[in-house]
């Protein structure tokens, strides 16, 4: 019985894969081959979707989105891959659009409101990309490295004057 | 009961009474709430100070914000504090609502409090241990006796910049004025 690394190296083109340490691994994918990846992992048994997070490298200008995979031993089946999969792809900072992963994984949907409301990244597809946390609409997604905390602050909230009796 | 106060409960039994039973409604934003289960039980047992939480703001003439206020929470805030009966009196927990504290430059923290609903004291610190609780109540009886404990009033007088201030973090706010704003044509 193969392992999944090379599972994954054999049905996936262009597909890198690495182990980071015992128990984890890491599996960067182009984000047009991201749903088939995220499909194909299911039906390996990993059908837990513990997080969609997303990391802002302003440098490089992406954004690079990350997918955390692990699976349930069902049946006294015995532990051979018991690895959490972290599953990395990149969005471009000027474009940030991606396919949903609702149909695949349920479990994304309040993931995915998150990302677009924090850092701005459209999901298409998604049911519903409502506001989840914030009140109100801000025009700079407040996650991304380039928005100023303290400017905004000093505009929105300590130029309110104080109660004068 | 102190027998020197004697008079003072025959002169004016409505505020001692006010005094001596603050119903308290707590708000539980951040972190403050934690030291509020050994204030009120068995350890630190608040009600030797005739402090009881009840349910309902409608209830209660205490209003104790502990912790951190974020903009969702501000409303919620408001609204509870316009539902308690006057006179009622708020007293803001730990360093956040007073300046921001640890969360001076959040986005999504507001930082001074009584720009929107007046404050009658501040109990620092971060957090507040209960004794600094108790401090803070004792010392609000000695305001309400001396007549210093006039939020509520100041609320009413200053409606209108209350409210301004208000809609200005949230535009239109979901609820009619509570008084009348007629300072706020003339702005």
């Amino acid at each position: 019985m193969s392992s999944i690394e090379e599972k994954i190296t054999a049905n996936f083109d262009g597909i890198e894969v690495r182990k980071i340490e015992e128990g984890r691994i890491e599996v960067k994918t182009k984000k047009e081959a991201l749903l088939s990846t995220l499909n194909f992992l299911k039906d390996e048994g990993y059908g837990h979707l513990g997080l969609v997070s997303c990391v802002d490298r302003i440098e490089e200008g992406i954004f690079e989105l990350v997918y955390i995979l692990s699976r349930y031993l069902v049946g006294g089946e015995v532990a051979v891959d018991q690895a959490s999969l972290i599953v990395k792809t990149e969005v471009p900072r000027g474009n940030p659009t991606l396919v949903t992963s609702v149909k695949v994984f349920e479990t994304a949907e309040p993931y995915e409101r998150e990302l677009h409301e924090m850092f701005g990244i459209v999901f298409s597809g998604h049911p519903r990309l409502t506001p989840l946390f914030l009140e109100r609409d801000i025009d700079l997604p407040p996650m991304r490295k380039d928005f100023d905390t303290r400017k905004y602050v000093e505009e929105e909230f300590e130029s309110i004057p104080p109660v004068e009796d | 009961m102190d027998r020197r106060q004697l008079i003072k409960w025959l002169k004016e039994p409505l505020k001692m009474s006010n005094k001596y039973s603050l119903h308290v409604v707590y708000f539980c934003t951040g972190c403050g709430i934690i030291e509020i289960p050994p204030s009120i039980t068995a350890r630190w047992d608040a009600e030797r100070f005739g402090v009881k939480p009840v349910a309902t703001p409608r209830q209660a003439n205490l209003f104790l914000i502990t912790g951190y206020v974020s903009l969702k929470t501000l409303k919620p805030i408001i609204r509870t504090y316009e539902q308690m009966p006057a006179p009622k009196y708020t007293v803001a927990f730990g360093s956040c609502p007073i300046d921001g504290g640890m969360y001076w430059d959040s986005y999504n923290t507001i930082n001074h409090l009584d720009k929107y609903i007046p404050i009658d004291g501040y109990i620092a610190g971060c957090m507040p241990r209960p004794e600094a609780v108790f401090a803070g109540i004792t010392h609000l009886w000695t305001l309400i006796d001396e007549g210093k404990a006039d939020g509520y009033k100041k609320y009413r007088r200053n409606y209108s910049q209350y409210r301004s201030n208000q809609e200005r973090l949230y535009g239109e706010l979901g609820w009619p004025p509570r008084f009348e704003t007629e300072g706020l044509e003339n702005e």
